[in-house]
């Protein structure tokens, strides 16, 4: 009887035991494992403890910098939605202001407030998943049933604005945005805002269980987090008080009020108390964003007719945002032809899954492994584009 | 619009190097780094504050046979992010590595380029691939890979009606 519940409890890491050379255990976490999401840790194990990780990407690369000089920029700001698939609409945008910035187009006033509404309301759906995910990772399964119930507010929202429930399908495009709300949408977002309000209230969010299991946990100290290149909600956690939205505006992010809320500790807990907060902080710069949206175009004239070979002026630029994750930034370089001759995508997971996420392996108990991965906001869409 | 401290910085850069970057607008410099020296060249920006390296992006071109490296690097202190570009022989593919300097982040940038463009770097101890398994060809994105052609040759099914229209 007992055994029996032993395996069914013990899915939080894959079976695959070899006894390695110096008696410990090698154990693979991922890649295809529900609890780690297309995404390969190989752990060695000796005792109860992980002595070193190692990350194992490449499960879910696709070569979209690859694929992206193959195709016009009408088809990258759909290939662009793919990169991460729990926050397409950032890297929607990401794209189209690259595109923007080589073209040297101004994207009219009202659909700059567009994209910071559905960029700010992606975040919050990303983040309630970051929340789900790392209730899973630390056994607490009520929490994630809210996160994803919570999540389909949202999603709701985007199939009404985007007509695409998770892929918006490019609309967020170089030029704008493909089409204006549709009637009703703003007190739909309201709505939804208030939902996501109601979430925010529910005690059991913070779960004692939850927090006992998080509190000092995968602990990154501040030197370490900017050695290892971790940016976003996981270098706030350590201390330091950074945004991409704040310290470099793009978009109108420079006329809201919102603040970036940092803690000290550097452990799981720190950064699923800065991950709460920033839903709240998102939620605000809606809200505003709802209040000041002015009336007009949604694209540029010259984009709402897509002509086909519009040729991209020579020259390379690099983009910065800040999504859910943390820093994202897009190198185009344009040789004067119609497709970009190269793209670099840089995901914030590209270095949180790799050398961050080692760092924080080593040394912690293994059944903390899951619940220290999560609270990293991972996304191995991002790192294996 | 160059504000005082982007123009600061690169008044400071251009003298100490003699180099020639540009403030193409608020917070972003652009340069070529000098050919001599390029490892000091980083240390001394790291000093000056340059603590985050975003990201390391390699262009391939393959006409002019040369890789261009271009460093995105962030000040969280100035607010700035400079690109600063070096050029490297394409038949001899091999640079400095930064790890020292910029440590883990730096170390898997190097990782990936060194898997994708084939460029080597001199000091960085860890370029195993990172994506791809048993890979024996042309680092992949390299301009003279064709991967349609590769797809072509090792994925279709001659033997199969509907993909031997591939075959020509």
């Amino acid at each position: 009887m007992t055994g029996k519940m032993n395996a069914s409890v013990s899915t939080t890491v894959s079976q695959s035991q070899d006894v390695a050379e110096d008696g410990g255990y090698d154990f693979y976490f991922g890649p295809a494992h529900p609890g780690s999401g297309n995404f390969g840790v190989k752990l060695k194990i000796a005792g109860e403890k992980v002595a070193s990780a190692r990350a194992d990407p490449g499960y879910l690369h696709r070569g979209f910098e690859k694929l992206m000089e193959y195709r016009l920029p009408i088809q990258n700001s759909v290939l662009s939605d793919r990169i991460c698939v729990l926050e397409a609409l950032n890297w929607n945008l990401i794209h189209a202001e690259a595109v923007e910035e080589l073209m040297e187009i101004e994207p009219p006033e009202r659909a700059r407030f567009i994209r910071v509404i559905m960029a700010e309301l992606s975040r919050i759906q990303s983040h309630i998943i970051w929340f789900g995910a790392f209730c899973i990772g630390t056994g607490f399964q009520t929490g994630f049933n809210l996160a994803f119930g919570y999540r389909d507010y949202v999603l709701d929202l985007f199939e009404m604005i985007t007509g695409g429930r998770v892929y918006p399908a490019g609309y967020i495009c170089p030029g704008g945005v493909r089409r204006d709300f549709p009637d009703g949408a703003t007190q739909k977002i309201t709505h939804v805002l208030d939902q996501i309000g109601r979430m925010l209230r529910i005690e059991e969010m913070e779960n004692p269980g939850l927090v006992a299991r998080a509190k000092g946990i995968g602990v990154l100290k501040l030197q370490d987090a900017i050695k290892l290149g971790a940016t976003g909600p996981v270098l706030r956690a350590s201390g330091m008080e950074t945004d991409v939205r704040k310290d470099d505006p793009y978009e109108v992010y420079d006329r809201f009020d919102f603040e970036v809320p940092t803690r000290g500790e550097g452990d799981a807990y720190a950064r699923y108390l800065v991950g709460i907060e920033e839903i709240r902080q998102s939620v605000r710069i809606i809200k505003q964003a709802l209040q000041q949206l002015p009336e007009g175009e949604v694209i540029e004239p010259k984009f709402r007719r897509i002509k086909l070979a519009t040729k991209i002026p020579e020259g390379d630029v690099y983009v910065r945002n800040e999504v859910a994750r943390g820093e994202a930034g897009m190198y185009m370089v344009s040789d004067g032809g119609e497709r970009p001759y190269r793209v670099k995508i840089r995901g914030p997971s590209f270095l949180h899954m790799i050398p961050v996420l080692e760092h924080v392996l080593t040394g912690a108990q293994i059944a903390d492994v899951p619940a220290i991965y999560w609270s990293l906001n991972v996304c191995p869409a991002d790192l294996d584009r | 619009m160059a504000t005082q401290a982007d123009l600061e910085i690169l008044d400071k850069i251009n003298s100490e190097f003699k180099t020639k970057g540009e403030v193409r607008r608020k917070g972003r410099i652009w340069l070529d780094a000098p050919a001599e020296g390029f490892v000091d060249f980083c240390r001394w920006l790291k000093e000056q504050g340059f603590e985050h390296l975003s990201a390391i992006s390699a262009i391939d071109w393959p006409d002019e046979n040369m890789f261009e490296l271009a460093y995105h690097l962030w000040s969280y202190q100035d607010k700035i992010l400079i690109t600063s570009k070096v050029k490297i022989d394409r038949q001899n593919a091999v640079i400095d590595s930064v790890t020292e300097i910029w440590n883990g982040s730096a170390q898997v940038h190097e990782r990936e380029i060194h898997e994708l463009f084939g460029i080597k770097f001199e000091g960085n101890n860890n370029l195993t691939p990172l994506f791809l398994e048993d890979w024996q060809g042309l680092p992949p994105f390299r301009k003279d890979f064709d991967w349609r052609e590769y797809v072509r040759a090792n994925y279709y099914d001659r033997q199969n009606e509907r993909e031997r229209v591939y075959y020509g």
